[in-house]
């Protein structure tokens, strides 16, 4: 089949995959550009691809200090708090979901309880609903009960990011395991904390360690959240959102943030790729 | 006394009875073989003594101990797998190593018996693979060593040997022969395959559809089945069932007629029928020998349809009148594509069931081998 293509059809559709690629690679490589420039080049018509690229976009970003003395004039960034708040909230809100959701997930693939797949779509539901859907009703709750602007708060709304993909996950991958490794390990003599302990454990860790990583990313880049839950505790998406000053546009300083901001999960994926594989359990039967 | 004994037994999922009054006893050092065909409840019963599945109702003892509501893990028996369930991440110690960590062994005795258990396996060269890395055959041999490291007082084996190619399995079968007679502890062991059953079993235990159909020695199995089930199920190729009617009841036995007229008197014990009820014929494909070998003999006239020389033997398949028919005969009685046969039986070679498939007791027949 491939060989009867003619030579435009082929042209044709390498065109596209080109064209695709260019559509979206354009505003990564225009950010990166950006984030190198000086605002005056940044303002420069027409746009400038040749220019001597400075750094001191991340300078003002991070030197809270000396920010002042920027040909801005007076802006004041501190743009390394929202980075740690969005770590906190972020892995804090792994690790909960994590401690609450593989349970949950064991539960959902193993056990025969009633009504087991609409608790199941349930929970999946949460990621289909706005998120506002939440929110605005905890705006005031949270207000009231002391929660608002505090890590636990927040790390408690992102549950609903964070804890259906977990739990969805883990089901799956815990289906993947085949019954019979824990019937083996019953008959073997090991209880049921050993059974999760020595058996099923080991072989989700590959498998929860990609499903976490995926749902740092989720949480890293919420932004709804975060903007209405938090003021001092917000995190960096919220950040860059206030970097839009509407009396001094800076944008080379946005550019320099949203770099940083994207650099967080490209640096984790690349990390963690091994990790999304799985095939650990492969083995076990046959 | 019994090790395992099973009294009144019944499983059920919701309203669907899986298992229906199981009654069993099992001695020590006993080989017992459940066979039956998919779906009647082997695995299901087997995991039941192993404790992976809930008891609806009756009760089981292990060792003279009621165990029905004793965790798996407390009834110290071991299981093999028909998907061997190596655990993929423990290397091959490890996963024998671990039945004797969870009994809380010493470093030292773990390493003695994983090390004798090797060796009597021939697997001490793998100790240190993966299970991923290991054949068929070698897994199996790891599961079966996991199984016995630990010196249970009964194993369990669910269809140890299906995945395995058919010279690995006749290995793998005296394999498990010999280790039952090393160890001499209770087998038993699911199996659909009737050769496995006949050649390992002290003890055949024959479920159809979630009942016990028939328990015995494989001798009485295959001289005595209790039905025409048990009858076709236990010998390979499958016995030949027949249409046809009683003639008379005598004291020598039944007279019976074919559809095409032909009759024999089978030496079979007292039948409590009119004469002219429809009965069937059972004959085994291999107790077919040429015509005029014996007096009183029954001969047939098969319409043969096809002929496989298989070297040693020749299999006849055709029909006689509406009933197919498979014989077999030594090989060099058949030459090329016959199209019909001459063959004989003798009556006490025959087996003779009601219509509704109760046996009725053969007299030519001694009750053991030997
Ligand atoms: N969890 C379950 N829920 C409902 N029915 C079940 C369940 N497990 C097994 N069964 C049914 O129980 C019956 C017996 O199953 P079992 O696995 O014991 O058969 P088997 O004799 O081992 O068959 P095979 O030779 O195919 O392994 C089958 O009809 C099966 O459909
Ligand atoms: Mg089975």
């Amino acid at each position: 089949m491939i060989a009867s293509r003619s030579l435009y059809v082929r042209l044709a559709l390498n065109a596209l995959v080109l064209l695709a690629a260019a559509v979206l690679v354009f505003p990564l490589v225009w950010i990166l550009m950006t984030a190198l420039k000086t605002q005056s080049q940044v303002m420069a018509w027409p746009p400038q691809f040749v220019f001597t690229p400075t750094l001191e976009n991340f300078r003002v970003l991070f030197d809270a200090a000396s920010a002042g003395a920027t040909n801005y004039g007076t802006i004041k960034i501190d743009f390394l708090s929202p980075i740690e708040n969005s770590v906190i909230i972020a892995v804090g809100s792994v690790i909960v979901s994590v401690i609450v959701g593989v349970p949950v997930g064991y539960v959902l693939a193993r056990r025969d309880i009633p009504y087991k797949e609409d608790i199941a779509f349930f929970i999946l539901g949460f990621r289909f609903a706005p998120v506002l859907l939440v929110v605005i009703p905890l705006f005031s709750v949270f207000q009231a009960i002391g929660l608002y602007d505090t890590y636990v708060g927040m790390i408690w709304v992102y549950q609903v990011v964070t804890l259906p993909m977990i739990v969805w996950l883990s089901r799956s991958y815990i289906e993947d395991i085949p019954r019979e490794l824990e019937d083996a390990a019953a008959m073997d003599g090991a209880s049921s904390i050993q059974i999760v302990w020595r058996v099923v454990l080991p072989l989700l860790k590959p498998g929860l360690i990609g499903a976490s990583l995926l749902v740092f990313l989720l949480a890293w880049h919420n932004f709804a959240l975060g903007l209405m839950l938090s003021s001092a505790k917000a995190p960096v998406t919220v950040a860059l959102l206030k970097l839009l000053n509407p009396g001094v546009q800076f944008y080379p300083v946005m550019a320099a943030g949203l770099v940083v901001t994207m650099a967080v999960p490209v640096v984790l994926i690349l990390l963690g790729q091994r990790h999304l594989e799985r095939g650990l359990t492969f083995g076990a039967v046959k | 006394m019994a090790d395992v004994k099973l009294e009144r037994i019944n499983k059920a999922y919701g309203s669907v009875e899986i298992l229906r009054d199981i009654n069993l006893e099992i001695s020590h050092g006993e080989f017992v073989v459940f066979v039956g065909p998919s779906g009647s409840g082997k695995s299901t019963l087997l995991r039941m003594i192993g404790g992976l599945e809930r008891i609806t109702s009756g009760r089981l003892c292990v060792d003279g101990r009621t165990v029905n509501d004793v965790d798996a893990a407390d009834r110290n028996l071991s299981m093999v797998f028909q998907n061997y369930a190596l655990y993929p991440h423990m290397t091959v110690g490890q996963n024998m190593a671990f039945p004797l960590e969870m009994a809380k062994a010493t470093k030292s005795k773990i390493q003695a018996r994983v090390g004798e258990t090797a060796k009597l396996l021939q697997i001490e060269h793998l100790l240190d693979r993966k299970p991923r890395q290991l054949s068929g055959g070698q897994r199996q041999r790891v599961a079966i060593g996991r199984a016995i490291v630990r010196e249970p007082k009964v194993f369990l084996f669910d269809e140890p040997l299906s995945n395995l190619d058919a010279e690995l399995r006749v290995q793998m079968r005296i394999q498990i022969a010999k280790l039952h007679r090393q160890l001499g502890n209770t087998m038993i062991y699911v199996t659909h395959d009737q050769v496995e059953a006949m050649t390992m079993a002290d003890k055949i235990v024959v479920l159809r559809a979630g009942r016990i159909e028939q328990v015995g020695a494989p001798y009485d199995l295959y001289h005595h089945p209790a039905s025409q089930f048990v009858a076709g199920f236990i010998g390979s190729p499958k016995m030949n069932f027949l249409d046809c009617r009683l003639v008379e009841a005598t004291r020598e036995g039944a007279r019976i007629t074919l559809s095409d007229g032909r009759g024999v008197t089978l030496p079979v014990g007292a039948i409590d029928l009119p004469s002219g009820s429809p009965l069937v014929l059972g004959i085994r494909p291999d107790d077919f020998v040429p015509p005029g070998a014996n007096r009183d003999e029954l001969s047939l006239d098969i319409v043969v349809d096809v002929v496989e020389h298989l070297g040693s033997v020749t299999y006849l398949y055709g029909a006689v009148g509406s009933d197919a028919i498979v014989a077999v005969s030594p090989s060099n009685q058949v030459r090329g594509k016959e199209a019909s046969a001459s063959i004989a039986v003798a009556p006490r070679d025959c087996y003779l069931f009601s219509k509704d498939g109760v046996a009725f007791r053969r007299e030519g027949v001694s009750e053991r081998w030997n």
